[in-house]
Protein backbone atom coordinates (compact mmCIF):
# COMPACT_ATOMS: atom_id res chain seq x y z
CA UNK A 1 0.00 0.00 0.00
CA UNK A 2 1.43 3.37 -0.87
CA UNK A 3 1.75 6.26 1.54
CA UNK A 4 -1.08 8.29 0.07
CA UNK A 5 -3.43 5.35 0.54
CA UNK A 6 -2.27 4.83 4.14
CA UNK A 7 -2.94 8.50 4.86
CA UNK A 8 -6.34 8.35 3.19
CA UNK A 9 -7.30 5.40 5.37
CA UNK A 10 -6.08 7.14 8.51
CA UNK A 11 -7.95 10.40 7.93
CA UNK A 12 -11.16 8.65 6.96
CA UNK A 13 -10.85 5.92 9.58
CA UNK A 14 -10.90 8.24 12.58
CA UNK A 15 -13.11 11.28 13.27
CA UNK A 16 -10.18 13.46 14.33
CA UNK A 17 -6.61 12.96 13.17
CA UNK A 18 -3.60 15.13 14.01
CA UNK A 19 -0.28 14.78 12.23
CA UNK A 20 2.32 16.29 14.47
CA UNK A 21 5.94 16.32 15.58
CA UNK A 22 6.11 14.34 18.80
CA UNK A 23 3.11 13.09 20.74
CA UNK A 24 0.23 15.04 22.31
CA UNK A 25 1.90 14.58 25.70
CA UNK A 26 5.39 15.32 24.44
CA UNK A 27 5.18 17.57 21.40
CA UNK A 28 8.52 18.27 19.75
CA UNK A 29 7.71 21.62 18.17
CA UNK A 30 5.87 24.76 19.23
CA UNK A 31 3.28 24.58 16.47
CA UNK A 32 2.47 20.94 17.22
CA UNK A 33 2.25 21.80 20.91
CA UNK A 34 -0.23 24.55 20.09
CA UNK A 35 -2.37 22.19 18.00
CA UNK A 36 -2.49 19.58 20.77
CA UNK A 37 -3.24 22.27 23.35
CA UNK A 38 -6.24 23.50 21.34
CA UNK A 39 -7.71 20.00 21.00
CA UNK A 40 -7.18 19.47 24.70
CA UNK A 41 -8.87 22.78 25.53
CA UNK A 42 -11.85 21.69 23.45
CA UNK A 43 -12.12 18.47 25.40
CA UNK A 44 -11.00 16.31 22.48
CA UNK A 45 -9.06 13.62 24.26
CA UNK A 46 -9.62 10.67 21.95
CA UNK A 47 -8.03 11.43 18.67
CA UNK A 48 -5.65 9.64 16.37
CA UNK A 49 -2.25 11.29 16.35
CA UNK A 50 0.66 10.45 14.11
CA UNK A 51 4.19 11.41 15.13
CA UNK A 52 5.79 12.22 11.79
CA UNK A 53 9.25 12.26 13.35
CA UNK A 54 8.84 8.49 13.79
CA UNK A 55 7.44 8.05 10.28
CA UNK A 56 9.59 9.75 7.66
CA UNK A 57 7.46 8.45 4.77
CA UNK A 58 4.32 9.94 6.31
CA UNK A 59 6.14 13.18 7.05
CA UNK A 60 6.81 13.61 3.35
CA UNK A 61 3.57 12.05 2.15
CA UNK A 62 1.28 14.20 4.25
CA UNK A 63 2.70 17.35 2.69
CA UNK A 64 1.69 16.09 -0.73
CA UNK A 65 -1.64 14.72 0.46
CA UNK A 66 -3.05 18.12 1.41
CA UNK A 67 -0.74 20.24 -0.74
CA UNK A 68 0.41 21.74 2.54
CA UNK A 69 4.12 22.02 3.28
CA UNK A 70 4.02 22.19 7.07
CA UNK A 71 3.16 20.15 10.15
CA UNK A 72 0.93 19.95 12.22
CA UNK A 73 -2.08 19.12 10.08
CA UNK A 74 -5.56 18.56 11.45
CA UNK A 75 -8.21 16.41 9.77
CA UNK A 76 -11.83 16.14 10.87
CA UNK A 77 -14.00 13.47 9.24
CA UNK A 78 -11.44 13.07 6.48
CA UNK A 79 -11.30 16.75 5.62
CA UNK A 80 -8.14 18.77 5.93
CA UNK A 81 -8.86 21.66 8.29
CA UNK A 82 -5.50 23.41 8.51
CA UNK A 83 -2.33 23.86 10.48
CA UNK A 84 -1.55 25.59 13.75
CA UNK A 85 -2.44 29.15 12.63
CA UNK A 86 -5.79 28.14 11.16
CA UNK A 87 -6.61 26.01 14.18
CA UNK A 88 -5.93 29.02 16.41
CA UNK A 89 -8.14 31.31 14.33
CA UNK A 90 -10.96 28.76 14.21
CA UNK A 91 -10.65 28.05 17.90
CA UNK A 92 -10.91 31.75 18.72
CA UNK A 93 -13.89 32.24 16.43
CA UNK A 94 -15.72 29.16 17.73
CA UNK A 95 -15.73 27.44 14.31
CA UNK A 96 -13.56 24.55 15.44
CA UNK A 97 -15.92 23.74 18.31
CA UNK A 98 -18.81 23.55 15.83
CA UNK A 99 -16.92 21.31 13.44
CA UNK A 100 -15.99 18.92 16.21
CA UNK A 101 -19.55 18.63 17.43
CA UNK A 102 -20.90 17.86 13.97
CA UNK B 1 20.46 32.07 7.12
CA UNK B 2 16.95 32.91 6.03
CA UNK B 3 16.03 36.54 6.61
CA UNK B 4 12.54 38.02 6.97
CA UNK B 5 13.40 40.26 4.02
CA UNK B 6 14.04 37.30 1.73
CA UNK B 7 10.70 35.74 2.68
CA UNK B 8 8.99 39.07 2.13
CA UNK B 9 10.66 39.29 -1.26
CA UNK B 10 9.43 35.85 -2.32
CA UNK B 11 5.85 36.60 -1.30
CA UNK B 12 5.94 40.03 -2.93
CA UNK B 13 7.21 38.55 -6.19
CA UNK B 14 4.70 35.75 -6.20
CA UNK B 15 1.41 37.49 -5.54
CA UNK B 16 -0.34 40.83 -5.34
CA UNK B 17 -0.29 42.28 -1.87
CA UNK B 18 -1.61 45.56 -0.51
CA UNK B 19 0.20 45.14 2.76
CA UNK B 20 2.91 42.71 3.74
CA UNK B 21 5.12 42.34 6.76
CA UNK B 22 7.43 39.54 7.82
CA UNK B 23 9.17 39.38 11.17
CA UNK B 24 11.47 36.68 12.38
CA UNK B 25 14.68 35.64 14.01
CA UNK B 26 16.07 33.35 11.33
CA UNK B 27 14.23 30.30 12.65
CA UNK B 28 10.69 31.41 13.35
CA UNK B 29 8.84 33.84 11.14
CA UNK B 30 5.52 35.61 11.23
CA UNK B 31 3.93 36.99 8.10
CA UNK B 32 0.94 39.26 7.76
CA UNK B 33 -0.37 39.24 4.21
CA UNK B 34 -3.15 41.47 2.94
CA UNK B 35 -4.29 40.73 -0.58
CA UNK B 36 -7.33 41.10 -2.78
CA UNK B 37 -6.57 37.60 -4.06
CA UNK B 38 -7.90 36.18 -0.79
CA UNK B 39 -11.47 37.33 -1.39
CA UNK B 40 -13.87 34.39 -1.47
CA UNK B 41 -11.10 31.95 -0.57
CA UNK B 42 -11.04 29.58 2.41
CA UNK B 43 -8.33 29.86 5.04
CA UNK B 44 -6.64 26.78 3.65
CA UNK B 45 -6.66 28.19 0.11
CA UNK B 46 -5.24 31.49 1.34
CA UNK B 47 -2.34 29.83 3.12
CA UNK B 48 -1.73 27.57 0.13
CA UNK B 49 -1.47 30.68 -2.03
CA UNK B 50 1.20 32.15 0.25
CA UNK B 51 3.06 28.82 0.47
CA UNK B 52 2.99 28.67 -3.31
CA UNK B 53 5.02 31.90 -3.55
CA UNK B 54 7.68 30.31 -1.36
CA UNK B 55 7.68 27.06 -3.32
CA UNK B 56 10.56 24.75 -2.50
CA UNK B 57 11.85 27.18 0.10
CA UNK B 58 9.04 25.97 2.37
CA UNK B 59 10.36 22.43 2.22
CA UNK B 60 14.01 23.23 2.51
CA UNK B 61 14.74 26.50 4.26
CA UNK B 62 11.71 27.79 6.08
CA UNK B 63 10.66 25.52 8.90
CA UNK B 64 8.50 27.73 11.03
CA UNK B 65 6.35 30.33 9.36
CA UNK B 66 3.20 31.61 10.95
CA UNK B 67 0.81 33.33 8.53
CA UNK B 68 -2.10 35.69 8.99
CA UNK B 69 -4.15 36.47 5.91
CA UNK B 70 -6.62 39.27 5.30
CA UNK B 71 -8.49 40.73 2.37
CA UNK B 72 -8.17 44.54 2.12
CA UNK B 73 -11.71 44.83 3.54
CA UNK B 74 -10.95 42.54 6.48
CA UNK B 75 -7.77 44.47 7.12
CA UNK B 76 -9.65 47.81 7.10
CA UNK B 77 -12.32 46.65 9.54
CA UNK B 78 -9.65 45.13 11.76
CA UNK B 79 -7.82 48.45 11.95
CA UNK B 80 -11.00 50.27 12.86
CA UNK B 81 -12.01 47.85 15.61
Amino acid sequence: MDVQEIIRQQVTGYPVVLYMKGSPKFPQCGFSANAARILNALGVTEYFSVDVLQKPEIRQGIKDYANWPTIPQLYIHGEFIGGSDIMTEMYQSGELQKLLKA
Amino acid sequence: MVTPESIEHSIEQGMNTVYLSVDGDGRHFEAVVVSGEFAGKSRVQRHQRVYQTLGERMREEVHALSIKTYTPQEWESRRKS
